[in-house]
């Protein structure tokens, strides 16, 4: 990578500079004109005399000569303005351009580390370097030449003037560069080290800022919060110390400037003032020369805060890229080639030795052979080197001396397309990206983008402009919209068949009955798949008949009608008898929706669940007085928790001293109502509910579904016939709710529930609708164990040569060992290696190799 | 039936009797409220007991195991608490709890009850009072089963 900012300009937009100086130098006689015009209307048009003039072969008289120059006037301002800003844009585009040139390459090399490198490196320390660090760069980029071309020429100009007036004046303007030119570069060096030593330091704050976020559970749990506050405040001190040495440092150079600058004229009129007096020199001339001079400290002074921030950029630039130029970096090649070769063949090590750069993470003179379509056992400890030897069998990281084949390949002269489709690997640290469960078991089969969407209109304008902007820029021009999924990879013809195999593989490891309950608890949306939605429909009928002709479990539910109160569900359910639209609306936010207020209000029932909200909070207020707020019942019971009790507090004094001032506002009320909306009449049995207030309700949700439910989308129904995309697939299939007065009931249905949903083969679809369950950030939504099994199956889905698992299922229960037998069951066609610690797992397998300290110590 | 009905339930149970209201109240409003029709299980011998009951109405079973099948030993009627021990001391279901006719009935899960207990030591003097009681009932009447048995 380019060492030096110039050079890395240069390299990749020269011609763009060029054009840039050529088109500022084109502005040069367009300003000289613009300069000159007033002077020529002022002295020729309006005070001259003996017209009419000549121009251009036309003959102008006095006033159609004034509108023609001031006419040009106008032109000159339009396209001088009009050269600025497009030179501008040109310019700022340039600067993004490159910008993301520079970020995509450094992104691509933090790809191309080996994997020994991260050990070295942190994610906290890089995410900033690519991120905020090169930032400057962009903005510098547009102006690396034209600046200094213009300015320096500006200044040329105006100092070859004043030499022409008289050269010992010259001399003069001129006599503070050389110190300038001396003792500004010298402060300014150790601005430089000053600068890049707060970058360091900021990175080490961004570095140690992510860890205090990752290992927050261990701050906690050690109560350590006080030494990692230490550490950062020392550091944030550090900082400041750092940047209050920039900024002296800075003011003083400027300070310089602007002393020297102004001591120059000290010498104009001592030395211009002594020729005039001698007469060799016209008053007229020096006073053209001071003015001259004006005009030269505004480009002086703009070349010298270019000087600083090239500085400054360039010593950016050169401590970010040092950290992307190890020398051990793979070549892009292997990172970008499409070359596929197919691995058939034994894999074999030949002596090989590797190291970790610690104890226990090294291999020594290993040579071992396993079969194609065999499978082996790699046994060993935590750092007896079998993590290692998994990892150079799967080509993920190279070895030191040695070689490792698969056939006749050597694997460190293979590239990523081969390696990350022929081999399986699935380490004992999985990781799982934050996105949905389908996104992560598809992930092994994203290679390369494969059939790009079709596109038209304006689609395809800002796809071709996209293309061309990453062409622009050396950033791949892979399309994100494609189909990405490789299903000829996966041995399937199309997308149900990959998701009937993935249901296969999750049943082999025995996640299927995980993802049926995500799938039970997540919504889907029902225009995506219309049959779907009617199946669901279909279990809710036959649910509700087994419910109506059973007694026994008709106690145990009460199912959604319009025309009776649900005191298993909150009064907003009742009253509503629909839920928001929108699953993301909390009940607290429900009062404050513009329709709910209108309704509310026209109803009359604002009042009265003010009235209900407040009674609540009395209770509340009076049940949990004398709790103390770590017991915990508050937080469990309560429809208050124990922060915002001092608020209902305050609410609740100043609703029972009847006071008009300071009175409830708005948002108070809105908090009472939704204290109200929370009510769930059959388990808080605060005495609130009355029948005449539930027939009350019965008739307003009439009200409401007529006005509001029909007129808008906001809210949608409960309706026996509708599929309602609020709710979850759990809801949809009940259609009401559990009795909460009843003992174990929603076990119990939910019990029913999977009967039927077995009866009617809709398990099935629900997992697939439990695919679409987003795994929250890094899979933190999904147990270790579920995470694991995901990454598992997302090796398996991969349908590779060679598979490899280090520390998978190597429990010694019932379940790890049926998992492992099916694994090898459904391996059996492939290369497979797997590494245990344990010797009596590693038995179940043909072959084992036993690790010890780095050796092979036994060959079974 | 609301909070207070409840409150005045609790006060007929002879643990609760020296209570104040306010924390009968509480005592109420985190206990769960379920129904059960007659010839419902509450609770099955062996199980881990997480809960304890407090009868509002109707009356319940006792049975216990034998090997002769289930067999009923006793019957426990309103205002009595049921299944505390379970709750108390970590130890299986030491009998099964039967509906014997439609029951109301207020559940403390353990937790809540153990927090209940924490919060408020004089609810736990109480239980203690009442359990001291009742361990002088059984050694009273083991003492006179042993008369019994040794005389007999």
């Amino acid at each position: 990578m380019e060492k030096s900012l110039f050079r890395f300009i240069w390299k990749y937009s020269s011609r763009q500079q060029i054009f840039i100086i050529l088109v500022t130098v084109l502005t040069y006689p367009v300003v000289y004109f613009l300069l000159e015009l007033p002077k020529l209307i002022v002295n020729d048009a309006v005070q001259g005399d003996n017209f009419p003039r000549d121009v251009f072969g036309f003959d102008f008289d006095q006033i159609p000569y004034l509108v023609l120059l001031c006419l040009t006037f106008l032109g000159l301002v339009v396209v001088s303005n009009g050269l600025k800003f497009y030179l501008n844009v040109y310019k700022g585009r340039l600067g993004e351009r490159m910008l993301r040139r520079l970020r995509f390459e450094l992104f691509q090399r933090v790809l191309r580390f080996r994997l020994p490198h991260f050990r070295k490196v942190s994610s906290g320390e890089i995410i900033p370097m690519i991120t905020s660090e090169v930032e400057d760069v962009g903005g510098y980029i547009g102006e690396a030449f034209a600046l200094p071309a213009y300015q320096g020429g500006m200044l040329v100009v105006q100092i070859g003037f004043i030499f022409m007036q008289d050269p010992l004046l010259g001399l003069a303007a001129i006599s503070s560069y050389p110190i300038q030119g001396y003792v500004i570069p010298l402060l300014q060096r150790k601005v430089i080290l000053l600068s890049r030593k707060r970058v360091k330091n900021v990175r080490v704050i961004a570095d140690k800022v992510g860890e205090s976020i990752t290992g927050v559970a261990e701050i906690h749990a050690n109560d350590a919060a006080a030494w990692h506050s230490a550490d950062i405040s020392d550091r944030l001190y550090e900082n400041f110390k750092i940047r209050y040495e920039i900024f002296n440092r800075k003011f003083l150079i400027k300070f310089l400037n602007n002393f020297m600058n102004q001591l120059t004229p000290f010498f104009f009129y001592l030395i211009g003032g002594y020729l005039v007096i001698q007469g060799n020199l016209s008053i007229g001339a020096l006073l053209a020369v001071i003015a001259a001079y004006k005009d030269l400290a505004g480009p002086w002074k703009l070349l010298l805060s270019f000087y600083q921030m090239t500085a400054d950029v360039s010593v950016k630039y050169q401590t970010v890229v040092e950290n992307f130029d190890p020398s051990d970096i793979y070549d892009t090649d292997r990172l970008t080639s499409d070359d596929t070769v197919t691995l058939d063949g034994d894999v074999k090590f030949d002596r090989v030795s590797f190291s970790g750069g610690a104890a226990g993470q090294e291999v020594m003179d290993i040579s071992l052979t396993v079969p194609a379509g065999g499978d082996c056992a790699i046994v060993g400890p935590d750092g007896s080197g079998r993590s290692e030897v998994l990892q150079l069998a799967a080509g993920l990281v190279s070895a030191s001396s040695g070689k490792v084949f698969i056939g006749d390949h050597d694997l460190d002269k293979l590239t990523d397309a081969t390696l990350g489709r022929e081999i399986a690997y699935v380490g004992g640290a999985v990781h799982v990206w934050t996105g949905t469960i389908r996104d992560n078991l598809y992930y092994g089969l994203r290679h390369r983008p494969l059939a790009p969407p079709e596109r038209v209109g304006d689609d395809l304008k800002n796809y071709k402009r996209r293309v061309n902007e990453a062409k622009q820029t050396k950033n791949p021009i892979y399309d994100l919209a494609a189909d990405w999924s490789d299903l000829k990879a996966a041995g399937v013809g199309s997308d149900e068949e990959l998701d009937q195999k993935a249901l296969e593989l999750l049943e082999t490891v025995s996640l299927d009955n995980d993802i049926y309950r995500l799938g039970l608890q997540s919504r889907f949306d029902p225009s995506m798949n219309d049959t779907f939605a009617e199946k669901i429909l279909e279990v809710r009928k036959s649910l509700a008949g087994r419910i109506a002709s059973d007694a026994k479990l008709g106690g145990l539910v009460e199912l959604w009608d319009r025309d009776s109160f649900n005191a298993s569900a909150s009064l907003a359910e009742n009253l509503f008898f629909a839920v928001p639209s929108d699953p993301e609306i909390s009940m607290d936010e429900v009062p404050d929706l513009e329709e709910v207020k209108k309704f509310l209000a026209e109803t009359g029932f604002d009042e009265k669940l003010q009235q209900i909200g407040l009674k609540i909070a009395e209770t509340m207020l009076e049940l949990f007085a004398n709790v103390s707020g770590d017991s915990g019942l508050l937080g469990s019971y309560s429809f208050i928790n124990q922060d915002d009790l001092p608020e209902f507090e305050r609410i609740v004094r100043i609703a029972k001293s009847g006071q008009q001032r300071p009175g409830l506002t708005d948002a108070d009320r809105s908090k009472l109502t939704g204290l109200a909306f929370k009510l769930v009449p059959a388990r808080h049995r605060l005495g609130v509910m009355t029948d005449d207030l539930r027939d009350e309700i019965i008739v307003a949700r009439k009200r409401f579904l007529e006005s509001v439910v029909k007129n808008g989308d906001s809210f949608v129904a409960f309706d026996p016939d509708v599929y309602l995309p609020p709710l979850t697939i759990e809801d949809n299939l009940l259609f009401g709710r559990a009795r909460v007065d009843r003992r174990d009931a929603r076990r119990r249905i939910d019990e029913v529930i999977r009967t039927i949903v077995e009866e009617t083969g809709l398990r099935r679809a629900i997992i697939f609708a439990g695919f679409s369950y987003h795994v929250g950030v890094s899979g933190s939504r999904l147990s270790a164990g579920q995470r694991r099994k995901i990454a598992l199956v997302r090796g398996l889905l991969k349908n590779a040569k060679i598979t490899i698992l280090d520390d998978i299922a190597t429990g010694l229960t019932e379940d790890d060992k049926i998992l492992r037998d099916g694994l090898r069951q459904f391996l059996s066609e492939k290369t497979f290696l797997y590494g245990t610690s344990n010797a009596e797992i590693a038995a179940e397998f043909s072959q084992s190799i036993v690790l010890d300290q780095g050796r092979i110590s036994d060959k079974g | 039936m609301t909070l207070e009905t409840e409150v005045e339930a609790l006060r007929k149970v002879p643990l609760f009797r020296g209570i104040d209201e306010t924390k009968l109240r509480l005592l109420a409003f985190i206990s769960e409220r379920t129904e059960y029709p007659s010839g419902e299980r509450l609770c099955s011998q062996g199980e881990d007991g997480d809960c304890a009951f407090i009868i509002l109405s109707g009356a319940a079973d006792v049975l216990v195991n034998t090997p002769e099948g289930e067999k009923k030993v006793a019957q426990v009627a309103e205002n009595s608490i049921v299944g505390e021990i379970a709750i108390l001391c970590d130890v299986p279901r030491t009998a099964t709890l039967v509906a014997a006719n439609d029951m109301d009935v207020l559940t403390v899960s353990k937790d809540d009850f153990l927090k209940l207990l924490k919060e408020f030591p004089d609810i736990s003097l109480e239980v203690m009072r009442t359990l001291a009681l009742r361990l002088e009932r059984t050694t009273r009447d083991l003492a006179d089963a042993r008369r019994g048995a040794s005389g007999g």
